[in-house]
């Protein structure tokens, strides 16, 4: 059983129909990555599969976890389910131990204190990054601040992680350093869904490329393929757009 | 005109006493105001429009009208409603209340300042609402309205002198007292306007140096 599934998926913001009827599987250890055109529905998909947005119709499951079921506790899903934004989004006010053992500690995971702070050291050496552990947001450059909310989100041990363009934001130079940790993770195993303009790391790290075009899944498959073959005129003229 | 301050001297006992009440009033004031400001802050956001209209009232209704009027209502009003205060506590209420309807309009900025992504990371981390609120809005929005809510705090503060207009005993009060056996108004008013200027500058002392403990992380700009 695919770790997530997420079937024929439909979203509107009022008039505008954003997602029109998304099917994809994700396997456990899949890197998918969803690329296309801006406004073509990609954060609005990652905000669906963790809750943040409701959906119209159709079913997302990760796990046992059906996200929109009444029933599903969004709170303790989204404890295993990692995202990482554009914006970084760390807490200003805390500094990068608090901003990482807050929710570990909230949860209930972790005892405050030396234990906690083991736990922030463990995960900033996995992005590189032990040496400021007690360094506050605004004194980090915007690729360390994106490692940080990585290792936030691996503090929480997720079986899932979604990126949504976690490199836009960043200066050209440090591109890199997020890339590489991202590609860590991915030979560690683990499972991510992201959405990416990298199409070099798309090529090299994705296990599936997924198209999106106009609120749907245009084509997807391996990489290799799927850019050495683009079916569909929208892929091709995409590609060729991002060269 | 001669100046003579001499004679106010047997009334430091009265001019101490009317320190500590109107700091005492401050106090009331400052802590119930903010109770009321948070809490209204945070109702304000509520899905049920009656609940934001009665806030919005509240607001509008003691940030429209005297304070010196508020007061008078309270105190003559209230005992019609059983409830009989003695003036410093009338008083105490009277200032909460104005306080409280400012210090929600401030609440509300504070917590408006904290952008929507703030709150979205908080959530996906997996935080229920009340601990977003404790550990992502509260702190940040709080440095932002800093302040606005100390000056209101001292505006407050200088305030409370109308409690006298209902005589509970404050420093005004006392001046006015003093004044009424010394019969040297102008020395009495000077000391009483030096010593709301001394309190004034401590509290603004201490503010910053709270300020300075209790946000120290750094910002851009
Ligand atoms: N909260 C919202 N309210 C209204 N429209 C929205 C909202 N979020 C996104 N949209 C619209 O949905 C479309 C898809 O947006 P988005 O998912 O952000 O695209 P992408 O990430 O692929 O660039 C865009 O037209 C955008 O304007
Ligand atoms: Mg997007």
């Amino acid at each position: 059983m695919a770790l997530v599934e997420i079937n024929n998926v439909r979203k509107t913001f009022g008039e505008l129909e954003v997602l029109k009827g998304v099917t994809i599987e994700v396997e456990k250890g899949e890197i998918v990555t969803i690329i296309g055109r801006s406004g073509s529905g990609k954060s609005t998909l990652l905000r669906c599969i963790n809750g943040l947005e409701q959906i119209d119709s159709g079913e997302i499951r990760i796990g046992e976890q059906v996200v929109h079921a009444k029933s599903t506790d969004l709170r303790k899903l989204r404890q295993h389910v990692g995202i990482v934004f554009q914006q970084f989004n760390l807490f200003p006010h805390m500094s990068v131990e608090r901003n990482i053992t807050l929710a570990p500690i909230l949860a209930g995971r972790v005892q405050k204190g030396a234990a906690a702070r083991e736990l922030a050291l463990k995960v900033l050496t996995q992005v590189g990054l032990a040496e400021k552990i007690d360094a506050y947001p605004e004194q980090l450059s915007g690729g360390q601040q994106q490692r940080v909310a990585i290792a936030r989100c691996l503090a929480m041990s997720p079986d899932l992680m979604l990126f949504d363009e976690v490199t836009s934001a960043l200066d050209p130079e440090l591109v890199g350093e997020v890339l590489k940790v991202m590609e860590d993770l991915a030979r560690q195993g683990m499972t991510m869904i992201l959405v990416t303009h990298e199409m070099g790391f798309a090529r090299n790290v994705a296990s599936k490329i997924v198209f999106m075009h106009a609120g749907k899944v245009h084509e997807q498959g391996p990489p290799a393929e799927l850019f050495a073959n683009p079916a569909t005129p929208e892929l091709q003229n995409f590609i060729s757009s991002t060269r | 005109m001669q100046l003579n301050f001499n004679q106010l001297w047997r009334y430091q006992d009265e001019f101490l006493h009317g320190i500590q009440m109107t700091l005492t009033l401050t106090l009331i004031a400052t802590v119930f105001g903010l109770a009321i400001g948070l809490a209204g802050a945070s109702l304000s956001r509520s899905r049920f429009a009656p609940v934001r209209i009665a806030i919005a009232t509240y607001v509008e209704l003691i940030r429209n009208t005297p304070a010196l009027i508020q007061i008078f209502l309270i105190f003559f009003v209230l005992p019609y409603a059983g409830l009989r205060f003695p003036p410093f506590y009338a008083a105490a209420v009277a200032l909460s209340i104005y306080m409280g309807a400012y210090a929600v309009e401030i609440f509300r900025s504070g917590l408006a300042s904290i952008p929507k992504s703030q709150i979205e990371a908080g959530q996906c981390l997996g935080l229920s609402k009340f601990q977003v609120f404790r550990h992502v809005i509260l702190p940040p929005a709080l440095r932002n309205i800093y302040p606005s809510l100390t000056s209101q705090i001292i505006l407050v503060l200088l305030g409370s002198s109308l409690a006298s207009q209902v005589s509970a005993e404050e420093l005004f009060h006392t001046a006015a007292f003093v004044e009424s056996r010394t019969f040297r108004s102008f020395e009495v008013y000077a000391v009483v306007c030096a010593i709301y200027f001394v309190m004034v500058l401590s509290l603004r002392l201490l503010f910053s140096g709270f300020e300075r403990i209790a946000f120290r992380w750094p910002t851009r700009r």
